[in-house]
């Protein structure tokens, strides 16, 4: 029998699943479609902003106590959350998609020259000690503004805003989704030393429109690979680091990265390093693009082939339309087919299935908010006229989007009477109540944090 | 201080005033036109695109029905791109009055308004989803129109005949010459909003062509005019539910048109008056009332995806009784005759004051010479609007030029009527590639650069009316990025602007612009020209579109807040999510609310700001 039910094929869900099943735990998942992992930057966002504060948060562990005290960081704490990042950490470089600090690649007191090679790796690490936990790097915005981040793949690292060392930004004429003169504009404005460079697609293709994804299956091949490198190499000065948009290749990023890094610091006379590359700090990163986000199609990617590995299945195209409860228990579920629903029973059930983007919540004209599966109490305004306000950009966010399922520590929906609903029934991620993650810029921390928590509560439960 | 000397001041860059400028430049005068903000920003932009045949008039307004029908035949040669000929039906559902349908087939007969009474089963073979309770249809030459294209053809057409069209600039004050007895206007204060520079234009006459807002330009000139502004609220599909337009047949009410227009329907519209012509609210009644009047003409339009909600205002006028001599009108229809003569009682209720036009002499009216108001009226009959106020102006001054319009197309009439499949038709016939910037609207990056550097460009929304950006489903998630980095590029390539060389038969396709020097004479394939080639430079009029179109962050930030004014009111299920997809963008990865220079503002960001309130507005 199954022992955990995952309802939702997001970051969370997918996470949660391999903690559960690493924890022992017989563990599936069902979800209507793939998730929202595919749309995001594939950073993983901790805290960026209070809902009060135009300045980033600085260090997300000394924000929280600034946190509504229903906010899941708070149910959780620093350290369990600081327990999800590393598990999280542990996991990405398992499957070859290595996630790092952003605040801690950069040694912010170090002088702005190129980075020097030491022989002791040691001797560099050493730099990154005294970084305090829980502080936030900047990395780039696909329009130039820094975005506060925590954790960062590899081929991100080196647009850390707290490096010194001179932008060059370039893009390629007939790419619609990336502006490197706007960019480097905008770095300028922040006192960044910026220039932006346009590549011929034509050298790499012949098609004339392309989107992030086909430039991405283009860059997996080796010929367009040894064209673009010969490119970027031309245009490159030294000293300067490199940004492209993020297309370099769905599966084979971290080798493009590493050739272009020689290529570039081949022809760079002042710097020694010899290869092996992808030695941080890499002096190319790549800048994420609107959606389809290349980069969390590689991290979506990633975690679906570490469940494969685990031994957990995932089934995409599953619609719940039936929930039968007895008491305080969640009997089964139901999904949609083209003849008759078919039943899932497993012992425990996660509701992973996101806020009102990912199809967890959804708004009616009538102004009810409804949690789409098990129909549980929410703190969303139930009146059109609270949900929105008049500025887009207002920083305190629109309450709509605040809306959630409220729920215990052990991460179980609460009823009107605060209560738990069912006894083996959980939430985590963006359905969850008190936080609005693409606000905050949250959104990977809750994730990861949450369905973390919620996949070990019902391990101990087991 | 710049000064500008001409014949004929015309103010309003909407329909009325843009057909002003064309009308009394063609006539030979000397002619420029002011316009606070961009042309058509006004009531012209914000209506539900309907080329009236009338009809719905017939009963009630009789002089409007007749100014309809004549403005229609003409509208459907001069302006014959700007219009999509959808037929109209007028239905009776089984909520309609019996006798009403009679009588109004016999009033359109008496207008000669054609109308012809079709089965029932026809008109649902033709329009399926229409209300198959239906007992009665009507089919009338009502037509979609579009009032954007139009207005910026017709501007075309003026600049063309050698008017000067300023948008952005601000009428501030009146000059008036002259004791008792011999009062003119003589002159206008003028503010260019981009550059904050003054400007003083000596006029020998000015034409008050300001729709809504002619009761205020007529105060500048010390002369009362009240204006009865009714607001009209109306809703966008994401799809066309017709191809026909559908009018209910029944007195005009609220939510009784349905108007297919290029990739969306309109339901329309409301009638609430208001004081105040710039801030206008949409409330949650006035919606959900355009959604159970619109279940009427097609049943499930309250349950399909609602794109956008917007207000207009109608620049009604009602002359108080005691002055009512005053108001001059055309050569009257002889029908028309006698229906004024069915005198409507004074009303101050919006919806029963006419729609016929009001053209107010202030020579005669107030003892006020130089000054000519023209108002009231319908965009169908912009035209005839026109007409009739450089008719009176040519009295004032003295001489006589008859009226051209009526037998001049405006440019860009020889393309006929522009649809969405046009743009892809056009790229596999004439292979012409580029990058798609919208891909709801298929707004192509060398559409967007020649309308940015052949039209005054303050703010996105400025593109949005040349080239329909952001329009579609997503209202402007991915284009507004894009739009905003494809400007900066193209500002950043070039120092100088072509704002004085407006092309309007350009903005709808990239392969337009080649056409411009003549089609190949044997009809064969024309020669690729390299898309968004600048064309000849001339000086630039006042305005200084890069002043503004440079600060790249102000232009995101700007559209983004343009487009969330209207989504407000209609969010809830999938557009709701919609819009988390956009703040997921903007947000979480542009980071667009933390930019450098926050605090900037365009001419337009306040009105953004507080040009609206939503639903019930509690929050802030």
């Amino acid at each position: 029998m199954t022992d955990l039910l995952i309802i939702g094929a997001g970051l969370t869900g997918l996470f949660a699943a391999c903690t559960a099943a690493r924890a022992g735990l017989n563990v599936r998942v069902i979800a209507q479609g793939a998730g929202t992992t595919h749309w995001h930057a594939g950073t993983i966002d901790l805290l960026g902003y209070l809902p009060d504060g135009r300045q980033p948060v600085a260090n997300w562990m000394q924000a929280l106590g600034r946190l509504p005290p229903a906010h899941p960081y708070r149910l959780l704490g620093a350290a369990s959350i600081a327990n999800a990042l590393d598990a999280f950490q542990q996991l990405a470089a398992a499957a070859g998609l290595p996630y790092e600090r952003v605040a801690a690649t950069i040694d912010p007191h170090r002088p702005s020259a190129p980075p020097q090679p030491t022989d002791r790796e040691d001797d560099s690490r050493g730099h990154f000690t005294d970084i305090a936990p829980g502080r936030n790097g900047q990395l780039i915005s696909p329009v130039g503004a820094g975005r506060p981040v925590f954790l960062a793949p590899q081929a991100q690292l080196a647009a850390s805003l707290e490096d010194e060392r001179p932008f060059l930004i370039i893009g390629f004429n007939g790419m619609t989704d990336f502006y490197p003169a706007l960019i480097a504009e905008n770095l300028r404005r922040q006192g960044r030393a910026a220039r932006s460079a346009m590549l011929p697609l034509s050298r790499l293709t012949s098609r004339h429109d392309h989107n992030t994804i086909q430039l991405a299956r283009l860059l997996d091949q080796p010929a367009a690979q040894e064209k673009l490198i010969e490119m970027v190499s031309d245009t490159a000065a030294t000293g300067e680091r490199i940004g492209l948009p993020a297309v370099l290749g769905l599966k084979t990023h971290t080798r493009l990265l590493a050739k272009l890094h020689q290529a570039c610091s081949a022809r760079d006379r002042r710097n020694t390093l010899p290869g092996p590359a992808l030695q941080s700090p890499l002096s190319l990163f790549e800048i994420p693009t609107l959606p389809p986000s290349v980069p969390g199609m590689r991290l979506d990617a990633s975690l679906r082939a570490q469940l494969t590995r685990l031994r957990v299945r995932v089934e995409i195209g599953m619609k719940v339309c039936g929930v039968r409860a007895a008491g305080r228990r969640i009997e089964w579920i139901e999904t949609e087919t083209g003849s008759r629903p078919l039943r899932h029973t497993a012992r425990n059930y996660l509701l992973a299935t996101g806020g009102i983007l990912g199809g967890g919540i959804r708004g009616d004209r009538c102004g009810r908010v409804r949690e789409t599966v098990f129909d549980l109490p929410l703190t969303a305004p139930q009146t059109r006229s609270q949900w929105l306000r008049p500025l887009f950009l207002d920083k305190r966010g629109h309450p709509v989007f605040q809306g959630g399922v409220p729920v215990d520590t052990r991460f179980r929906p609460l009823g009107r009477d605060g209560a738990p609903v069912y006894d083996n029934l959980w939430a985590a991620g963006s359905v969850l109540a008190h936080t609005d993650p693409i606000r905050e810029r949250s959104r990977e921390g809750i994730a990861i944090s949450t369905g973390f928590a919620a996949a070990h509560s019902v391990a101990k439960g087991q | 201080m710049k000064r500008i000397q001409t014949e004929i001041l015309v103010i309003g860059g909407g329909a009325t005033g843009t057909g002003v400028a064309w009308d009394a430049a063609l006539r030979g005068f000397q002619t420029v036109l002011v316009e606070k903000r961009d042309l058509t920003h006004g009531t012209t932009g914000r209506y539900h695109g309907l080329l009236h045949s009338g009809a719905r008039y017939v009963l009630k307004d009789a002089d409007s029905a007749v100014e309809c029908i004549r403005e229609n035949r003409i509208l459907r040669r001069t302006h014959a791109h700007c219009i999509e000929d959808t037929g109209g039906f007028f239905i009776v559902t089984p909520e309609d009055e019996d006798d009403y349908p009679d009588r109004f087939a016999a009033a359109c007969r008496r207008l000669d308004i054609p109308c012809d009474e079709i089965p029932a089963s026809t008109a649902l073979r033709r329009e399926p989803l229409l209300n198959p309770g239906v007992s009665r249809v009507f089919e009338l030459p009502d037509a979609a129109a579009d009032s954007f294209l139009a207005a910026h053809a017709t501007a075309q057409a003026a600049r063309q005949a050698g008017a000067l069209l300023l948008p952005y600039h601000e009428l501030t004050g009146l000059h008036l010459s002259g004791g008792d007895g011999n009062r003119a206007v003589s002159a206008a204060a003028v503010l260019d909003t981009v550059t904050g520079e003054e400007l003083r234009i000596d006029a020998d006459l000015v034409i008050n062509a300001a729709g809504a807002w002619c009761g205020q330009v007529a105060a500048l000139a010390g002369v009362e005019v009240n204006m009865i502004l009714g607001k009209g609220v109306m809703l966008a599909t994401n799809a066309r539910l017709t191809n026909t337009v559908i009018n209910r047949c029944k007195m005009p009410g609220d939510g009784d048109i349905l108007v297919p227009i290029h990739t969306v329907s309109v339901i329309g519209t409301t009638d609430q008056q208001v004081s105040d012509p710039e801030n206008l609210s949409i409330e949650q009644w006035e919606i959900d009332l355009m959604l159970t009047e619109g279940d009427k003409l097609v049943p499930g339009l309250s349950r399909s995806r609602i794109l956008r909600a917007w207000a207009g205002v109608r620049p009604l006028y009602h002359e108080p009784p005691s002055s009512h001599e005053s108001i001059h009108r055309p050569a009257p229809h002889p029908d028309r005759r006698a229906s004024r003569l069915e005198a409507k009682p004074a009303s101050p209720a919006s919806r029963d004051a006419t729609r016929a036009l009001a053209l107010l002499d202030h020579r005669q009216r107030d003892g006020l010479s130089g000054f000519i108001t023209i108002t009231g009226g319908k965009w169908t009959t912009f035209r005839l609007m026109a007409e009739s106020a450089v008719d009176a102006a040519c009295a004032q001054l003295g001489v006589s030029r008859p009226c051209h319009t009526a037998e001049t197309p405006v440019p860009g009439v020889e393309q006929g009527h522009y649809w969405l499949g046009h743009r892809l038709d056009e790229v596999e016939s004439e292979n012409r590639q580029s990058e798609l910037i919208c891909e709801c609207e298929l707004v192509t990056r060398s559409m967007l650069e020649g309308a940015a550097q052949r039209n005054p460009t303050v703010t996105l929304d400025d593109l949005r009316r040349d080239v329909r950006l952001g329009m579609g489903p997503c209202q402007g998630g991915f284009c507004t990025y894009r739009a905003v980095g494809v400007l900066h590029q193209l500002r950043s390539d070039e120092t100088a602007t072509d704002a004085a060389d407006w092309k309007v038969a350009h903005m709808q396709s990239p392969a337009h612009h080649h056409r411009d020097g003549g089609p190949p004479a044997d009809g064969g394939p024309a020669e690729p020209a390299p898309a968004a080639q600048p064309e000849p430079r001339r000086p630039s009029p006042a305005i200084d579109p890069a002043a503004a179109v440079s600060q790249p962050n102000l232009l995101l930030r700007d559209f983004l807040q343009e487009r969330w004014k209207g989504v407000v009111p209609i969010l809830w299920g999938d557009q709701l999510r919609q819009e988390r997809l956009d703040e997921l963008i903007y947000l979480s990865i542009l980071n667009a609310d933390h930019l450098p220079a926050d605090e900037r503002q365009s001419p337009l960001s306040e009105f953004y700001r507080s040009g609206f309130s939503y639903p019930g507005s509690r929050l802030t």
